[in-house]
């Protein structure tokens, strides 16, 4: 079975020295088997297609005097549609537009002071912020003290360059406390990585941005921040499909993350905009019954 | 095997845009609609949700979908919102013709008949809706139909369905639907299928729609859902 291994462009594998004491699986770079196909290429291109539509999501985040805000949707809807390479087998259609669940956790602690937001595909978000974790631990075993923020996003980011144009759909937000201050980057599947002051990132993130650029100022209190973060996500998920349920928010400060809040954002609609009867709208509807 | 295969799941030869490799249905969920209709006892209810939208993106909040033909006579219309608004143009205009020239309103099975041809008279390049009819016929008897975007009518005892929602919908009307309800009971057990419905789909929602008919008044109401 041909498998492709990335252990070359790997700089932080340690010595081998006690291997055996030590488990291969944790420390080789993940390595996947491929399938055994006639046409790889005409499958891959097929595979990166299935993926593409499924960015339905609205995460954002920004960095302000009081650290690092982190907020996101929890709708997952089912991405994936009639995948022709398998045409010939057999014929599956799934609903683009289902709304698999409401109460999907997209904003991933990496460890207790870095935070990832996860945009794309599900399984890629999880599996890899994972890896990165193990890596962010295994650093700072092996050097006695905690990796920057910098020097975790250039790990996510030189790995998912590796499989770059292999399928995997991977849009975060890394966000962290450290030495030199807050930190924030957002790496996504095609390898690029972009340090920033304000990101929003999905299907929902022109909404989002709309508001979080009109209301941003550097000086926010930490509550007038989360209230900021918090109304994005709202408007993000009155305008867009593909965004909805819980509106959580998390501050990462000096001393690590904190989630301030969860909030569901039809009772938010409601609570912004509450219902008015007005007399004007009685009149108008018993003229048109007559 | 409740539903009848409707034509427009076999589309495979439409082009519609760069959709050619998506399979038929992408035209019908441009707009995003949910719309159901239940029989009770001497009354029945038609409902809709309330958003337009431009794939993802929603245009609007308050958007009409269900259209009153005549007292006791209402056309619910999914799929593309040009061709829905343009239809039920067409068939207001032939209903004003009719009851110029009959000088009575239609019954619905008439008036089902009559959609089910002009849906058919452009069977080759069609108008892509799916209509649900509702009404009151002889002896204030409840008559409900939906057909498909070409004019197949598949008449209904309990309840019809149609829209980007329609398969939770028919789940949910099959589980909470009891014959024979009074119109209260009707009017709660419709909005509770289509909210819980078109919160399972992206594309519909954003509020309903409910019009509750009986021999004797019409209620219009609007019902309050999750606005994502």
């Amino acid at each position: 079975m041909m498998k492709i291994d990335f252990s070359g462009l790997d700089p932080s594998l340690p010595v081998k020295g006690n291997a055996e004491d030590l488990d291969d699986e944790i420390l080789a770079a993940p390595s996947f088997k491929l399938p055994v196909t006639v046409d790889f290429d005409g499958f891959q291109k097929a595979a990166v297609q299935m993926v593409k539509p499924a960015k339905g999501t609205t995460t954002l985040a920004f960095i302000f005097k009081h650290g690092v805000m982190v907020a996101a949707d929890s709708r997952a809807s089912m991405g994936g549609y009639i995948c022709k390479a398998l045409l010939i087998l057999n014929l599956y259609k799934i609903n683009l537009y289902l709304a698999a669940s409401q109460s999907v956790k997209k904003i991933i602690e990496i460890n207790p002071y870095m935070l990832g937001t996860m945009a794309g595909g599900a399984a890629d978000c999880q599996f890899w912020h994972r890896n990165l974790g193990i890596k962010c631990r295994l650093h700072e075993l092996a050097n006695k003290r905690r990796i920057s923020v910098a020097g975790a996003s250039k790990l996510l980011a030189n790995i998912l360059y590796s499989y770059r144009g292999m399928g995997l759909s991977v849009g975060t937000m890394i966000a962290g406390y450290d030495e030199s201050g807050a930190g924030l980057y957002y790496v996504d599947s095609e390898g690029g990585r972009l340090k920033g002051t304000r990101f929003s990132v999905g299907s929902g993130s022109p909404y989002a941005y709309g508001v979080l650029d009109s209301g941003y100022s550097f000086d926010l209190s930490v509550e007038d921040a989360a209230e900021l973060a918090r109304r994005a996500i709202y408007h993000a998920t009155f305008r867009d499909g593909a965004s909805g349920g819980v509106a959580s928010v998390y501050h990462v400060g000096p001393g690590g993350w904190k989630k301030l809040s969860g909030d569901d954002v039809g009772e938010m609609h409601y609570s912004y905009y509450p219902i008015e009867p007005t007399t004007v709208e009685q009149e108008m509807a018993d003229v048109r019954i007559a | 095997m409740r539903r009848k295969a409707l034509a427009f799941d076999h589309f495979l030869h439409l082009n519609v845009g760069k959709c050619s490799n998506f399979g038929s249905g992408v035209i019908f969920e441009y707009n995003g609609s949910a719309l159901v209709a239940m029989v009770g006892k001497n009354c029945f209810a038609i409902a809709s949700d309330r958003r337009l939208g431009v794939q993802l993106q929603t245009i609007a909040t308050d958007f009409q979908k269900i259209y009153r033909i005549h007292h006791t006579l209402f056309i619910g219309l999914a799929g593309l919102a040009t061709d829905t608004q343009t239809l039920y143009q067409r068939l207001v205009f032939r209903h004003k013709l009719y009851h110029l020239r009959e000088e009575r309103d239609m019954k619905p099975e008439t008036f089902a008949s009559l959609v089910s041809a002009v849906l058919y008279e452009k069977r080759f390049g069609p108008y892509f809706c799916q209509p649900v009819i509702a009404g009151l016929g002889d002896d204030d008897k409840p008559f409900i139909c939906t057909m498909d975007s070409i004019g197949a009518k598949e008449l209904a005892k309990d309840f019809v369905v149609a829209g980007t929602a329609s398969e939770s919908l028919y789940g949910a009307c099959e589980s909470m639907f009891k014959p024979d309800m009074e119109a209260e009971e009707l009017f709660e057990t419709i909005s509770q299928a289509l909210i819980s419905s078109v919160d399972r789909d992206c594309l519909s929602g954003w509020g309903g729609h409910v019009y509750l008919v009986t021999p004797t008044e019409v209620t219009e109401r609007i019902l309050k859902g999750r606005m994502d």
